[in-house]
C-alpha cells in the first residue's frame, strides 16, 4: 500500500462522524498528523465530506489504524465504523471522481474543484506533500477541469432561475448595464430580483399594484419602484422583464409590447412569465426580437439538462478511468526507479 | 510545381483542415478541436504568406512590375482575399474568444484559396501597359480586403441566425450557450460591415478613377461594375438598418447574407457574363 484514502461523505447514512470531523479546522488536522510522523497527507474538508489522503515515501504503508486514531482524537468521536477506505488505484480513481464532481450531491458542481485545490494548498503549505501527492493533486485538478470542459456533466443550469439567467446571457451577453423590470412583489419576484442583482444587473425596477410592496422590494435590492400605471413606459427601458403577479388575466399585452418596441431601437426584450395564470400574452413571442419564456419552458430545460448530465456521467467516468490508469503507471514506474513522464504514461495506458 | 504553388497548396490544405476542426469543435465541444483549428490556421497563414512572398518575388523579377502587386489576376485576387479573410479571423475573432465562429468563417477561406489553386493559373508576367497604374493596383487590393471582411460578417450573421432560432425555439440546445450572445453577434456583424464599407467604396472609387484615366469615361456598363454597385447598395441598406433605423437581430443578418451573396455573384458571376473584368475567359 502506497496511498491510502479515508473518507466520510454524504453517501454514508449516519452523519455524526462527518459533522464531528467537519468541525475540526484542517490546519489542526494537518498539524496533528505531522506531529505523529505522517510524511504525506492532504485533508479535504467540506460540508458534504471529509477525506484524508495519506502516502508514505518508504516501503512502509501509511497505517490506517493510527490515522483513524489521530482523527478520532481530534474529532472527539468514534469514526472507524463509518469510514470508507480505499487504497492505491482505487484511491486515485476516487479523488479524480471527487474533483470531477461525480461524487457530489449535485453532479458536476464546480465548487468541489476549488475545495480540493484549497485542501492541497493547505497541505503543501504545511510541508505535508511530497512528490507523489503533489503530482496526484495537480493531476486531480487537471482531471476535474478536463471532465467539466469535455463532457456535459457540468453543462446546463440545474434550476429555473439559473436557466433564466443563462438565457438572458445568451441574448445580452453580460448583464451589467442591462435593466430589469419586475412585475409583482411576491416571493417569486423577490427570488428573481435577488438572482438578477447577484448577476450584476445594472438597473432594477419593481412595479406592483400595491405601491408599498413594490417600494419595499425595490428598497431591499437598491432598485427603483414605479407606479403600476407607469410600467408600460418602463417596458421601453427594460431588457429583461419578470412577471409574477397574481392578476387573473394577462397584464402585458401584445399591443403594449408593440408600442414599447417602436421606441426600443431594436434592442431585444426577454420576458419571463412565472405567473399562474399567465401575465404575458403568448402572442408577443412571435414579435421580432421578443423572447417569451414561461415557467414550463424553463422547467423543461431544467429537466433536459438533468437527463443529459446523467448521460454525460459515462463519458466522465471513462476520463477518470483513463487518467487513473496513467497515474497508476506513473506511480509504479516511480517505485521501479525508472520514472515515466505522465505524457509517456498516457501513451502506454491508452 | 513551383515553390510558391507548393506553399499555397499547403496553405489550402491547412485552411481546409482548420475549417474541419472548427466544425468538429462546433459539434463536439472538444477543446482540443478548437486548439487544433488555431494551430492549423496559424501554420496555414504562415505557408500562405511565404507562398505570397514567393509569388511577389517572381512578379517583381520583371522590372516593370516593381511598384505593383500581383493582384490583378483571378489567382492573385482570390489568394489575397483568402489570406485577408483567414488573417482577419485569426487576429480578431479567434482572439476575442469567438473561435467557435471559425466553423462559419473558415470554410470561405478554404474555398477561396481552393478556387485559386485549382481553377486559376498562378503564373506571373509583366503587367500590360494599361494595368500599370497605382489606381488599378489599389483597386483589387481594397476590394479583396472588403470582401474578406464581408465573408467574416456573413459567418457572424449565420451564427446570429442560429442563435436567434435557438432562443426563439424555447428548446435551446447546448449550442445556444456556446455561441456568443445575440447582442455580441449583432454588434460584431455591424462593426465589421461598418469598417469594411469605406474600404469597399474606396476600392470601387479607385476602379472608376482608373476607368476614367484609361477609357476616358467612368461608366462603361461592364456587368461587374453594375454588380459591384448592387453590392454597395445592399450593404448601404444594412448600415442604414443597423445604425439609423434601429433594426437589430434577424433582419439585418439576412441583409448581411444577401450582401455577401452579391459579393460572390460580383466576383464569380461576372466571369460568366464576360466583359472587361473577365479573368478566366479572357487572357490571364
Amino acid at each position: 500500500v502506497k496511498l491510502l484514502q479515508l473518507g466520510w461523505s454524504h453517501r454514508c447514512a449516519a452523519s455524526a462522524a462527518r459533522e464531528a470531523l467537519a468541525a475540526v479546522p484542517v490546519e489542526r488536522v494537518l498539524a496533528e498528523l505531522k506531529a505523529r510522523g505522517v510524511s504525506e497527507a492532504v485533508a479535504v474538508s467540506t460540508c458534504n465530506r471529509f477525506e484524508l489522503y495519506a502516502a508514505s515515501s518508504s516501503d512502509a504503508p501509511p497505517e490506517r489504524e493510527s490515522l483513524l486514531e489521530a482523527l478520532a482524537e481530534l474529532a472527539g468521536a468514534e469514526l472507524a465504523a463509518e469510514a470508507e477506505a480505499r487504497e492505491d488505484a482505487r484511491a486515485v480513481a476516487h479523488l479524480f471522481s471527487v474533483a470531477s464532481g461525480l461524487d457530489s450531491l449535485v453532479v458536476g458542481e464546480t465548487e468541489i474543484l476549488g475545495q480540493v485545490k484549497t485542501a492541497y494548498e493547505a497541505a503543501k503549505a504545511s510541508g505535508l506533500t511530497g512528490k507523489r501527492l503533489n503530482v496526484l493533486f495537480q493531476r486531480a485538478l487537471y482531471v476535474g477541469k478536463k471532465v467539466r470542459s469535455e463532457t456535459g456533466v457540468a453543462a446546463g443550469a440545474m434550476s429555473v432561475p439559473s436557466v433564466a439567467i443563462q438565457l438572458a446571457e445568451s441574448i445580452f451577453g453580460k448583464l451589467e448595464g442591462k435593466s430589469a423590470l419586475v412585475l409583482g412583489a411576491g416571493a417569486m419576484a423577490e427570488l428573481a430580483a435577488k438572482r438578477l442583482v447577484a448577476r450584476g444587473i445594472g438597473r432594477l425596477t419593481v412595479a406592483n399594484r400595491t405601491w408599498e410592496r413594490a417600494y419595499g422590494l425595490a428598497a431591499r435590492f437598491s432598485g427603483e419602484a414605479v407606479r403600476w400605471e407607469e410600467f408600460p413606459e418602463e417596458l421601453v427601458r427594460a431588457d429583461v422583464l419578470i412577471a409574477s403577479t397574481g392578476a387573473p388575466s394577462a397584464v402585458v399585452t401584445r399591443a403594449m409590447v408593440e408600442r414599447a418596441l417602436a421606441k426600443r431601437g431594436g434592442r431585444s426584450l426577454f420576458l419571463i412569465d412565472i405567473a399562474m395564470p399567465r401575465d404575458v400574452e403568448e402572442s408577443v413571442h412571435a414579435l421580432d426580437g421578443v423572447f417569451l419564456y414561461r415557467l414550463e419552458d424553463l422547467e423543461s430545460i431544467v429537466a433536459k439538462n438533468m437527463s443529459s448530465r446523467a448521460e454525460a456521467m459515462a463519458a466522465a467516468r471513462a476520463i477518470v478511468e483513463e487518467k487513473t490508469g496513467e497515474f497508476d503507471a506513473w506511480a509504479r514506474s516511480l517505485r521501479s526507479g525508472r520514472e515515466l513522464s505522465l505524457r509517456h504514461a498516457r501513451g502506454s495506458a491508452a | 510545381m513551383t515553390a510558391q504553388s507548393i506553399f499555397t497548396w499547403g496553405a489550402f490544405f491547412l485552411y481546409s483542415a482548420a475549417a474541419f476542426a472548427a466544425l468538429g469543435y462546433l459539434f463536439s465541444k472538444d477543446a482540443r478541436a478548437s486548439r487544433a483549428m488555431l494551430t492549423l490556421l496559424g501554420f496555414g497563414l504562415l505557408l500562405h504568406a511565404v507562398g505570397f512572398a514567393a509569388r511577389l518575388a517572381a512578379f517583381w523579377a520583371f522590372p516593370e512590375n516593381r511598384f505593383f502587386l500581383p493582384l490583378t489576376s483571378f489567382y492573385g485576387a482570390l489568394s489575397f482575399m483568402s489570406l485577408a479573410l483567414a488573417a482577419a479571423f485569426f487576429f480578431i475573432e479567434a482572439r476575442a474568444r469567438l473561435g467557435i465562429l471559425g466553423a462559419f468563417v473558415l470554410p470561405f477561406a478554404a474555398l477561396a484559396l481552393g478556387a485559386a489553386v485549382a481553377l486559376a493559373r498562378p503564373d506571373v508576367e509583366p503587367l500590360a501597359q494599361p494595368l500599370r497604374s497605382y489606381w488599378l493596383n489599389l483597386h483589387p487590393m481594397l476590394l479583396m480586403i472588403a470582401y474578406a471582411a464581408f465573408a467574416n460578417a456573413s459567418g457572424v450573421a449565420v451564427a446570429l441566425l442560429i442563435q436567434e432560432s435557438q432562443i426563439k425555439s424555447r428548446k435551446p440546445t447546448e449550442l445556444c450557450y456556446r455561441l456568443p450572445s445575440l447582442d455580441e453577434l449583432d454588434g460584431l456583424n455591424g462593426k465589421i460591415i461598418a469598417l469594411a464599407y469605406p474600404v469597399l467604396i474606396a476600392g470601387l472609387a479607385m476602379g472608376f478613377v482608373w476607368a476614367y484615366l484609361d477609357w476616358g469615361r467612368v461608366w462603361t456598363g461592364d456587368p461587374k461594375m453594375t454588380l459591384a454597385l448592387i453590392t454597395a447598395a445592399v450593404y448601404g441598406v444594412f448600415l442604414w438598418q443597423h445604425f439609423a433605423a434601429g433594426r437589430r437581430g434577424r433582419r439585418p443578418a439576412y441583409v448581411s447574407l444577401v450582401g455577401f451573396a452579391s459579393v460572390l455573384v460580383t466576383f464569380f458571376g461576372a466571369e460568366l457574363l464576360r466583359g472587361r473584368h473577365a479573368y478566366l475567359g479572357g487572357p490571364r
